[in-house]
């Protein structure tokens, strides 16, 4: 495959991954969006993984409630509590805030690549950066390794493993080894 | 996991872009990203100040201003415009930042597909939220009526759901905790004495004496209210303090009355009746505005010294030190009516001597004396209200507690829920409260919403409550809101008088899908067919037509930095109506002591010892558990325990104890000692608002112990129905061995 069509692939793997830690809803998590993981589970050979997604998949409109209470429960509220919540500042600082200086110093990084957020949210949610990190791949390859370097990488594994350890269904875990694949800094 | 390929090779090797389905059909068109031209630094828009904050950490809502960068709050101050708080703010204040963007705050509306109690959150739309609250309210309102749907409400936002349930919808069934669990008691007393609410109104900058009846300013802090305390203190006030417990008030006293918890209407009856039996009250003044004052002298003559002094364990030379002093700085004295007064369920009367106490020193409109503020004028705007009979009011179904605060006492809802009698009640809207907390008997309040057809909390955080949720919607918090209007005069009388109107306005936009109460409960009313009585639109439009009454706007008010000013009215002087009811008939004819009276209370067992709550400087109670900032601050509540019974106990400062009480309650968790002269041996103590058993609270839970939970005896306070709460004994445990507190 070209240089160009990798890059293609890439930016749409983001795009994917960015797609895939947003709200479940029926709108998007249907049976083209399971075909899609399975053919890029397939592709990767993890076996394993694609293994544990398809077993329970058999009742999907029940899969689709569990994946929103697991959702809301490992990243908006919950009991026992928000498992882990999908902000880089809340693993930046010490005192676990939302919207700390590294949201910020997100939100400057994003502002000097001439792009802001289209509504007043939070700008260092995984959703956020993994669409950046799409059009950055797209547009900056260089930019999109400076970013994943500063502002990506130092919380993302923190969050990972919280998902890890907390999550009740395998659907996260397998996103977060795939977001782990797909920004992991390789040597060359 | 096939670790052998690598991100690189995969891309290189992939077939992806060529597979049936490719990836980008699966993604939404757009990003969360627009473009926009970058600003190169040094044009970046510098730190703003935003204007118009009503601090809500605690009730007292300081003016605060916010430094605002890039829409991201960074640090809050008090509005340097202002003329009550000033540029300062307490440590809750300041911690409000922490509030705004802890990452445990509700940010949807969510519905419980668990059960209550133990929940599972899933995330849902507003309209699916709304119309399950307004078609599930509606068919317990056609099932068992209005009075079927219980309201517990707390905090400025939650006045406009409250005004919908009682005014439009017709439930009596209204419980303010700040009512019942806090500072009703005093209200209704006062009113029933001396014709108003008193408020904290004591003009202590310019008192000669100020006194304290567990009052622990310092411990209790609200900005202005403690600049008035410490301009007394720095002009020279004498100060007395009565407390079991050697409080940071206590600390800075001339006399500490370590008072027998529980016997404080004894000591004010003996202070009364030596005043009066030497008259060295105000003769003028009470013949001029007193009523009743034959048959109070008559009956309080039997409250000598001796008798005081035996009741209440303090020498009788102590009390007649207090008279004394009393006396003497009369009528510039400051009889502090206190705020939370829900004590020991004999509360009405000791809050009535306190009245009665202040009318026979003529401290009334006097320098140092009882003196209302006259602040602006301001008309609020609510739901028109409705007249829905008094056909299922508990309390008059009951005939009891005739001296209640406004609402329904919370005792009367919850035994109601659990009977089914005389009616059900089967709808439960809780608002910024958390009834498990503010309540005792926690099990009761749990099996009353166990019972629930539908319950709907709404908040900004998650509390322990909000585990019993059907439906848990999240509200904006008081930095993202427009509601309050904070209005007063300057914070010392001694001092040009000013007057000032301010209204909460947003600091920064509300993240998330946060909404404000104006909205949701406009939403709820649709619902029930309600939406041609909603008198506001919109929570600006709510508080832009409340300022009109007095000539302002929200644009107004921000062109003036978030608050006017305007000349003020001197406020001293003595009404014309003013009466000081010393014996008042009506309480007599609806069955209690017309003459202040002494009720005893229920003594420590042997081997316990009476467990005493109060406030941390730097807590809110529950609200502000989950606060990382005042977590830090102060983690844990230790229990304070009088020196020489920690010694005989083996216990020493830090040693870690749970508690146990007299009913076989124990605390879920557990807190360190704190050894100390400074408690009766009869008494512990801690700081209540601790030890959540909400694990949502990730940094508050199981810090401390929760005093709430082993607050198992009622006492209820007959004329209010208000609970009182410190008639509940303890021991504590170390190491699982129960520890007989030494007598």
């Amino acid at each position: 495959m070209s240089e160009e069509q990798q890059n293609i692939t890439l930016v749409e793997i983001y795009r994917f991954l960015a797609q895939s830690m947003r709200y479940p809803e029926a709108d998007w998590l249907d049976d083209t969006y399971w075909s899609v993981l399975t053919t890029l589970l397939t592709e990767l050979e993890w076996h394993e993984e694609l293994n544990e997604l398809t077993t329970p998949r058999n009742n999907i409109a029940d899969q689709l409630e569990d994946l929103q209470v697991e959702h809301t429960r490992l990243f908006i509220n919950a009991v026992p509590h928000v498992l882990a919540p999908p902000y880089a500042s809340v693993y930046a600082h010490v005192d676990g805030s939302l919207y700390g200086p590294i949201a910020e110093k997100t939100k400057k990084f994003y502002g000097e690549k001439g792009y802001s957020l289209s509504q007043n949210d939070i700008p260092d949610h995984i959703v956020y950066e993994l669409e950046f990190l799409a059009i950055l791949a797209d547009q900056d390859p260089e930019a999109c390794e400076e970013f994943l370097k500063i502002l990506f990488l130092p919380w993302f594994p923190l969050f990972q493993e919280r998902v890890l350890a907390a999550a009740k269904l395998p659907f996260y875990p397998v996103m977060v080894k795939l977001i782990d694949f797909f920004t992991r800094q390789e040597s060359l | 996991m096939a670790y052998n390929l690598t991100r690189r090779k995969f891309l290189q090797t992939a077939s992806l872009a060529a597979a049936t389905v490719p990836l980008a059909k699966v993604v939404t068109a757009d990003t969360g990203f627009v473009r926009k031209p970058f600003t190169p630094p040094g044009s970046f828009a510098d730190t703003k100040t935003a204007t118009g904050g009503i601090c809500e950490m605690c009730f007292w809502r300081c003016q605060i201003v916010g430094k605002v960068r890039e829409g991201r709050l960074v640090k809050l101050e008090g509005n340097p415009k202002s003329i009550d708080n000033g540029e300062a703010i307490c440590a809750r204040g300041n911690a409000g930042v922490k509030l705004l963007y802890d990452p445990d705050r509700l940010k949807y509306p969510m519905k419980n597909v668990g059960e209550r109690g133990n929940p599972k959150w899933k995330r849902i739309s507003w309209q699916e939220a709304m119309d399950e609250c307004g078609s599930k309210l509606k068919a317990v309102q056609d099932t068992y009526g209005a009075h079927g749907i219980s309201v517990f409400p707390h905090g400025a936002s939650a006045k406009y759901p409250m005004h919908y349930f009682e005014r439009i919808v017709g439930t009596h069934n209204v419980s303010e905790a700040s009512f019942f669990q806090c500072r009703g008691i005093r209200d209704t007393a006062y009113v029933a004495t001396i014709g108003t609410p008193p408020g904290e109104n004591v003009d202590m900058p310019s008192a000669k004496a100020m006194l304290f009846l567990g009052t622990h300013l310092g411990e209790n802090v609200h900005v202005s209210h403690l600049k008035r305390y410490l301009k007394g203190l720095e002009n020279g006030a004498k100060l007395i303090v009565v407390d079991p417990r050697y409080s940071a008030s206590a600390a800075k006293s001339d006399i500490w009355v370590k008072i027998k918890p529980g016997t404080d209407t004894a000591f004010l009856l003996s202070v009364m009746n030596y005043l009066v039996a030497n008259k060295k009250y105000d003769v003028e003044f009470v013949e001029e505005y007193g009523s009743g004052f034959d048959e109070f002298k008559k009956g309080i003559s039997h409250a000598t010294l001796d008798w005081g002094s035996k009741i209440c364990d303090v020498p009788a030379a102590q009390i007649k030190e207090v008279a004394e002093m009393l006396a003497a700085n009369a009528p510039h004295v400051s009889i502090h009516p206190g705020r939370h007064v829900s004590w020991y369920g004999n509360d009405f009367q000791r809050q009535r001597g306190l009245a009665c106490l202040t009318g026979l020193l003529g401290a009334v409109g006097v320098k140092g004396g009882f003196v209302k503020p006259k602040g602006p004028k301001v008309k609020g705007i609510s739901w028109a209200k409705g007249d829905h009979g008094g056909e299922h009011n508990l309390r008059e179904m009951a005939d009891k507690h005739h001296y209640s605060p406004p609402g329904t006492p919370t005792d009367l809802i919850r035994e109601a829920c659990v009977t089914g009698k005389p009616y059900p009640i089967k709808g439960c809207v809780i608002w910024g409260q958390n009834p498990i907390q503010t309540i005792p008997n926690q099990e009761m309040t749990i099996k009353a919403l166990k019972q629930m057809d539908f319950v709907v909390c709404v908040d900004v955080m998650p509390t322990d409550i909000t585990m019993y949720a059907d439906i848990l919607l999240p509200e904006c918090s008081y930095l993202e809101r427009y509601d309050y209007i904070k209005k007063g005069t300057q914070w010392n009388f001694a001092d040009t008088h000013q007057q000032y109107i301010s209204a909460r306005t947003p600091l920064v936009e509300p993240l998330f899908e946060r909404k404000d109460s104006v909205w949701i409960t406009n939403e709820i009313a649709k619902r029930m067919g309600y939406g041609d009585k909603i008198p506001v639109a919109s929570q600006e439009e709510k508080v832009d037509k409340e300022l009109a009454s007095a000539g302002l706007s929200i644009a107004q008010l921000q062109k003036e930095d978030g608050i006017h000013i305007q000349p003020g009215k001197d406020p001293y002087g003595v009404p014309e109506d003013f009466e000081v009811l010393f014996y008042n008939e009506d309480i007599e004819d609806n069955g209690y002591p017309g003459v202040p009276t002494y009720i005893p209370v229920e003594e420590v067992p042997k081997g316990y010892a009476r467990l005493l709550y109060g406030r941390s400087p730097v807590h809110t109670f529950n609200r502000s558990q989950n606060n990382v900032w005042l977590f830090n601050a102060m983690p844990e509540n230790p229990v304070w325990i009088n020196d020489e019974s920690a010694q005989k106990l083996g216990l020493k400062d830090g040693d870690r104890v749970t508690m146990v009480n007299s009913e076989g309650v124990k605390s879920i968790t557990s807190t360190s000692v704190k050894v100390t002269p400074g408690i009766r041996k009869d008494s512990v103590y801690i700081v209540h608002g601790y030890g959540s058993m909400n694990p949502a609270m990730t940094v508050g839970v199981g810090a401390g112990i929760d005093d709430q939970r082993l607050i198992t005896k009622l006492a209820v306070d007959p004329e209010t129905g208000a609970h009182g709460m410190r008639n509940n004994f303890v021991k504590l445990v170390k190491d699982g061995k129960v520890l007989e507190i030494p007598a």
